[in-house]
């Protein structure tokens, strides 16, 4: 009984996730220093992939763990080659602040 | 022979490709004149071998080849040979071999030598086409295609504006009447199911066939009359489509005479005669035909009295002639409008070519006021014109004379046989016609050949050219210096010639024509009206002053003629002083006469100017009202594009609030239909 | 084995303009020479296949070679041709040396890119004319656009990019409304054949024709929407005179000679045959827009003093006949509009390759500034002579077999078209005469008058001294001949293109005439019932509709009016005993039966 009060459902699993990306949004839309809003679309990204782990578990189904484990490749080639841009960006302008990019204003 | 038949026409056309390629290599140009006579040539010999293989009144079919063929629309160059096209043949390789001779001596030394003779050879071509076609497309190729010989060779001295636009308003005004002949052509093809013309289920055949079996009159038939009509009026200069002709002299005046006075022009009276059962199947045709000829007849006469200029009293002169053929052809007598297309062809051929002669020895001068007394300088020039002018006049036995009489008499018989006083009219205005017809011919004469000798040289204006010719024996550059003098024989052999057909065509040739055109197409259908006359052997009913119509009418116009030649004697020889007094005397009239009736102002105005206004509102309309539409429709989408761009404000932040709000709206979604 | 090669028509320029593109650097006649040597071998390939095409029949448009594509969708590329497809395809074939020798010193920037562009242009154009799967089809004929955009937009004159972006913009949106009705035909066939789906234009058009009326009116209004554009019709016309005028030579000529076929090519591949019931309905209205066109821009060509847009409004204006002959539906009228467009394409296609060669002289088009300029270039102005002339529908030159046709079928075209509107666009043939020797007036003959040719800079100063004015090079003479000589052969002898064109025709046009006959005999049954029930006094019977029809009253005193003559007349005038029989036919036999 106890052991099942403390057993860790998918809904664990999802919930966690969703607070993960909802925080990682959060984040990203009230921060203007661009490595804080970059750090924070790498939580929205760690909340999708325990997501998927957690499908994967519970569904018997290996091809999600997998996938995981390219994802972190791809992420951790991509959060050098975005820090690299936010290094680039903070040259440029002297300043993280994502707001003196505004460029794209119709 | 009889196999050359299809052939005929194709030798001035070969004829016209050797002068083609002539234009086009300096070195070959003095090639051109011989190589169109002798092609012009083979079509008259030839003609005359296709003649004498067939038999007497005998007809002939030959297909040169196959044209336009889609269905049941069958247009082949197939050409027709009976009498009334050999009358035209003869005609028109007689008279274009004759005119092509000449040309040779009178357009020697000119730049486009080659270009001239590469004109008159596709004429011939095209008026052989139009003559000997058997299916009214290929007479409309005929048709149009001399239409174009006509502009380029009226536009052949194309620096003068004068004659760019002349050639163009020929062109443009035939177009009028050839849409009229195009209407006509496809009215014939829903009715009679065919283009072809002759022979068993041809239009003609079927045209009878609907005359002897009654009147069937039908609105087909009342209007394909109407329409051709408007093509020949067209290419015959008759009211209301005759500005072109007096324009049209702005060519080299060999032209003016094989073109625009001895063969195209009359292709329309051609075409009537040809077509004449059609014509009969509509009871207002060819009284319409014959009322336009009267017309036209005197009030281009009148027209002639007034001008200056040599080369257009004989141009308004020819329009009158060929409403008096109109005037015949309408009043059934096919064979006075033929004859007197036949006479018509050699004296005005001979006119023009004298006053060519005349012009050519004057560096091109052509106003009557500034010559007088010529007949020293050029006497064989003088004479031959004199014998033209007595043709065109009417003199007794000469060719006009009998043509001329033989249309009145039978507007006359038209007229008291069938107790129709249009006709009688016609028949009085034709007398008027003939007597301003003497008088402005011998006004000519006279002033141009008689009386004290003085002259003024024109600006040569054919001559001028850097490259050739000055060297030469006729040229231009020699003339300047000594004056007028005597043509070459060249020139005038070929003038002879035709001088001798003035005087006797009308003598030797009544017979012939008469009884060619009652075997032909053009035999008026003989229960048609009121009248049962065969006018084939001149039997008639009718009498005036207790004599046979004919001998009435030649003693009324021989008369009638002397009397012009007379006061043109009085007012231009012997008291030059006193046509001056009358002239101002009636300064109103003159004037008005002298500004041709004002007609060309009033078209002006009247067509041309509300026309070219039209065109440029519509051409208003296309660059800013339909382009205008399109311009606002097309500016829609940057409108809306614009409308939703301040929501684009090109911060992070805002794109990750748009992406969180898609997400949401997203799940939404999917709980509330999972619910 | 000939099959074979006819994919090849396609691939060939696709692989010139490939080669082009990879040897771009070398030298400019190097790339010319290449770009020549491509178009000749395209130019062989279709004539080895018209040489042994069976002309006397004219082909069946059966798919001959297919290369799959996306087959699940049904999607292939299908290669087959008739005698009106070939004749087109040679059209364009030709076309593309002759503009690749005329443009030999015209184009100085980015040689390379402008034949590549061609190529591309004139592999598009043949796909159009040989697909037999319409999908194909509209690819080819939407991708026409891109090269003809590039060639306006980066060799054009000073207002090119605006006429790149109006000829794509206008083209462009109504043939995505096209796509639409393709579409909509493909599902339609799919529905009808459980579900299967092919683009087969046989196959579509056969099952496009059970379509109900209405849904062949849609389809109808979306075919026109992508082609009367481009043909083009009355209201959407404005394109064309500006992208004439600022296209480069090379893409002027294209745009004449090929482009502007395929509208009309699409209307009579696709639009009548698939919706008969909507074209026999909309075809007065279609007609006279056609006339309208015909008449108003014919006005406006006579105002104009740029005189590329002459004859860039000269194109809508005869582009107009065309259209007006396709919707007559009989022989003589749709044979009359296939020969137009080929003899459309070879004259003003021509005319714009002289006027190119005087522009290169001198740099202007305006009329104002130049006359007499046969003075200064005598065999120029020759040519320009007889094109204008071929295009003004002179008997014996080209231009005047199509135009009579095309009136000749709108004339006699029962219960569509009739006498008035064959009439009324006759008009049209006095002002073509107008405005085309107004033009030849103003610019070849009268004094002569050059243009400067003097090139200065901004302060006035001459940079470049005037250029001695030449005649034609033998370049440029190689490039007119073949244009003349195939205007005049096609004038004088247009029997064997119209015999072969006659059975292709003949089942383009036949849904519609199928269509037709089924109203009449429906109509003649009316007519019957009303005369048996109704008032039996004022209604005429059978026998004298027919006299009516024929436009033959048998009493002098019957009150007939012209009004017989028109369509709306005849309409309810029909014969009743013979449905097959045409009017010509019964004449003839009337009258046979009264002559004795």
């Amino acid at each position: 009984m106890i052991e099942s009060m403390h057993a860790v459902t998918l809904g664990h699993f999802l919930m966690t996730g969703a607070i993960l990306f909802v925080l990682g949004l959060i984040g990203f839309v009230t921060r203007r220093n661009l490595i804080i809003m970059f750090l924070c679309t790498e939580m929205m990204f760690q909340g999708v992939a325990i997501t998927l782990i957690a499908f994967s578990k519970f569904h018997m189904n290996m091809s999600g763990q997998t996938f995981v484990i390219f994802l972190l490749t791809v992420a951790a080639a991509e959060s050098a080659m975005a820090l690299g841009l936010v290094v680039l960006l903070f040259r440029r302008k002297r300043s993280l602040d994502s707001q003196v990019w505004a460029q794209m204003a119709g | 022979m009889t196999t050359l038949a299809p052939w005929i026409s194709w030798f001035p056309a070969l004829a016209a490709v050797l002068c083609g390629v002539c234009c086009f290599k300096p070195t070959l140009r003095n090639y051109a004149a011989p190589i169109c006579v002798i092609g012009i040539f083979a079509a008259f010999i030839s003609s005359l071998l296709v003649i004498n293989g067939m038999d007497t009144h005998g007809t002939l079919h030959a297909t040169a080849f196959e044209w336009i063929v889609v269905g049941d629309f069958v247009a082949n160059f197939s050409y027709f040979i009976d009498p009334l096209t050999m009358i035209m043949l003869m005609v028109v390789t007689g008279i274009g071999t004759l005119v092509a001779i000449y040309a040779a001596g009178y357009m020697r030394g000119d730049r486009g030598y080659a270009r001239f003779f590469f004109g008159v050879s596709l004429f011939v071509f095209a008026m052989l086409t139009l003559v000997l076609a058997d299916n009214l497309v290929l007479l409309y190729l005929g048709w149009e295609g001399v239409g174009l010989c006509s502009y380029l060779l009226i536009g052949y001295y194309y620096d003068k504006p004068s004659a760019v636009a002349a050639a163009k308003k020929a062109f443009i005004v035939n177009r009028i009447g050839d849409l009229g002949f195009a209407a006509g052509i496809f009215f014939c093809y829903t009715t009679f199911g065919t283009v072809t013309m002759s022979g068993d289920g041809g239009i003609i055949e079927q045209a009878r066939g609907m005359l002897e079996s009654g009147y069937p009159v039908s609105t087909a038939t009342l209007w394909i009359p109407f329409l051709l009509m408007l093509g020949a009026f067209g290419k015959s200069a008759q009211l209301p489509l005759y500005v072109w002709l007096p324009d049209a002299m702005e060519g080299p005046t060999p032209v003016s005479a094989l073109i625009h006075a001895a063969t195209m022009v009359t292709a329309g009276v051609y075409m009537i005669a040809r077509m004449l059962p059609v014509f009969e199947l509509s009871p207002y045709a060819l009284p319409t035909v014959a009322c336009v000829g009267g017309a036209t007849a005197i009030f281009a006469a009148t027209i002639a009295l007034c001008q200056y200029d040599i080369k257009r009293i004989y141009a308004y002169s020819t329009v009158s002639q060929l409403g008096y053929m109109f005037i015949g052809v309408g009043a059934l007598s096919t064979a006075g409008g033929v004859f007197h297309l036949f006479t018509h062809a050699f004296f005005k051929a001979l006119l023009f070519l004298t006053a060519g002669s005349v012009m050519h020895a004057l560096a091109g001068q052509l106003d009557l006021r500034k010559m007088s007394g010529l007949r020293h300088k050029m006497p064989v020039t003088c004479w031959l014109m004199f014998v033209g002018c007595l043709a065109l006049a009417g003199f007794p036995f000469l060719a006009g004379f009998y043509s001329k009489d033989m249309i009145l008499a039978a507007a006359l018989q038209q007229g008291l046989d069938g107790h129709n006083t249009m006709f009688v009219v016609l028949a009085i205005v034709g007398l008027v016609t003939a007597l301003l017809t003497a008088y402005y011919t011998f006004r000519l004469w006279f002033r141009v050949f008689m009386g004290p000798e003085q002259f003024e040289m024109g600006e040569d204006h054919h001559g001028d050219d850097g490259d050739t010719g000055h060297d030469d024996a006729h040229g231009h550059a020699g003339e300047n210096v000594g004056g007028p003098h005597e043509m070459p024989w060249l020139m005038n052999g070929p003038l002879v010639v035709l001088a001798l057909g003035a005087l006797l065509a009308g003598v030797l040739g009544q017979h012939w024509i008469v009884d060619n055109v009652s075997h032909s197409t053009a035999a008026p259908h003989v229960a048609h009206g009121a009248h049962g006359a065969d006018h084939g052997d001149g039997h008639h009913g009718s009498l005036l002053f207790g004599m046979d119509l004919h001998l009435a009418m030649q003693l009324i116009s021989g008369c009638i003629a002397l009397l012009g030649i007379l006061i043109a004697w009085y007012f231009h020889l012997q008291n030059r002083a006193a046509a001056d007094r009358w002239a101002t005397r009636l300064s109103g009239v003159v004037t008005l006469l002298e500004n041709k009736w004002y007609v060309d102002e009033i078209y002006d105005a009247v067509i041309v100017s509300p026309l070219r206004a039209l065109a440029r509102g519509f051409w208003w309309i296309d660059d800013k009202i339909i382009n205008g539409v399109v311009m606002v429709i097309a500016a829609i989408p940057p409108l809306l594009g614009r409308a939703a761009q301040p929501w684009q404000r090109g911060q992070l932040q805002g794109y990750g609030l748009t992406m969180a709000a898609g997400i949401a709206i997203l799940a939404f979604l999917i709980i509330v239909s999972v619910l | 084995m000939i099959e074979k090669l006819v994919p090849f028509q396609v691939i060939v320029p696709v692989l010139g303009a490939m080669s082009l593109l990879i040897v771009q650097h070398v030298a400019h006649k190097l790339v010319r020479a290449m770009a020549l040597l491509w178009s000749l071998i395209g130019l062989a390939i279709t004539a080895i296949i018209a040489i042994n095409f069976d002309w006397s029949t004219g082909g069946s448009f059966e798919t001959l070679v297919t290369i799959p594509w996306a087959e699940n969708l049904g999607l292939e590329f299908g290669f087959g041709y008739d005698s009106i497809s070939l004749c087109l395809v040679m059209l364009t074939s030709l076309m593309m040396p002759l503009i690749t020798i005329a443009s030999w010193s015209a184009v100085v920037k980015r040689i390379a890119e402008f034949h590549i562009w061609l190529l591309m242009l004139e592999a598009a154009m043949i796909g159009v004319f040989l697909a037999t799967d319409i999908i194909f089809f509209y690819v080819c004929f939407e991708f026409t656009l891109i090269p003809m955009f590039f060639l306006i937009g980066i060799w054009g004159s000073s207002r090119r990019l605006q006429a790149a972006k109006m000829f794509f913009l206008y083209t462009f949106a109504g043939s995505m409304i096209t796509l639409v009705g393709i579409i909509y035909v493909a599902w339609f066939h799919a529905n009808l054949h459980g579900g299967e789906w092919t683009f087969g234009i046989k196959a579509l058009t056969a099952s496009a024709q059970q379509m109900s009326y209405h849904e062949q009116f849609w389809v109808m209004m979306a075919f026109l929407a992508g082609f009367a554009p481009k043909v083009p019709l009355f209201p959407v016309h404005t394109w064309l005179p500006l992208a004439h005028t600022e296209a480069p030579m090379a893409g002027s000529v294209d745009l004449a000679a090929v482009l502007l076929k395929l509208g009309t090519y699409g209307i009579l591949r696709f639009a009548l045959p698939m919706c008969p019931l909507a074209a026999i309905v909309i075809a007065p209205y279609i007609t006279v827009l056609a006339i309208i066109g015909i008449l108003y821009t014919a006005l406006i060509c006579w105002v104009q003093s740029d005189i590329k847009k002459l004859v860039a409004y000269s194109s809508v204006s005869h582009m107009g006949f065309c259209v007006m002959g396709m919707f007559a539906f009989n022989a003589t009228g749709v044979a009359g509009s296939v020969t137009y467009m080929i003899n459309h394409g070879l004259s003003t296609g021509a005319l714009f390759i002289c006027i190119g060669m005087m522009y290169e002289r001198f740099h202007t088009r305006d009329m104002n500034q130049m006359s007499g300029l046969i003075r200064a270039m005598p065999i120029w102005g020759g040519f320009t002579v007889f094109f204008t002339l071929a295009s003004v529908g002179l008997p014996g030159l080209n231009g005047f077999i199509s135009e009579f046709l095309c009136l000749v079928g709108a004339f006699t075209a029962r219960d569509v078209l009739g006498p008035p509107y064959a009439i009324v666009a006759g008009i049209g043939m006095i002002f073509a005469a107008m405005y085309l020797l107004y033009m030849v007036g103003r610019v070849v003959f009268g004094p002569l008058k050059l243009p400067s040719t003097e090139q200065t800079d901004k302060g006035g100063h001459v940079i470049a001294p005037a250029a001695k004015i030449a005649d034609l090079t033998p370049r440029e003479i190689g490039t007119l001949i073949p244009l003349a000589v195939l205007c005049l052969y096609l004038g004088l002898y247009p029997k064997p293109l119209l015999q072969s064109l006659a059975a292709p025709i003949e089942t383009l046009t036949r849904p519609v005439q199928t269509a037709l006959e089924q109203q009449r005999a429906e109509r003649a049954n009316l007519e019957k019932d009303a005369s048996n029930t109704n008032n039996p006094i004022e209604t005429i019977d059978a026998t004298d509709t027919i006299d009516a029809a024929m436009k033959f009253n048998v009493t002098p005193d019957n009150t007939m009016t012209i009004h017989t003559l028109s369509a709306d007349a005849t309409r309810f005038a029909t014969p009743v005993a013979s449905d097959t029989m045409t009017i010509q036919s019964v004449a003839t036999h009337h009258i046979a039966g009264v002559s004795p």
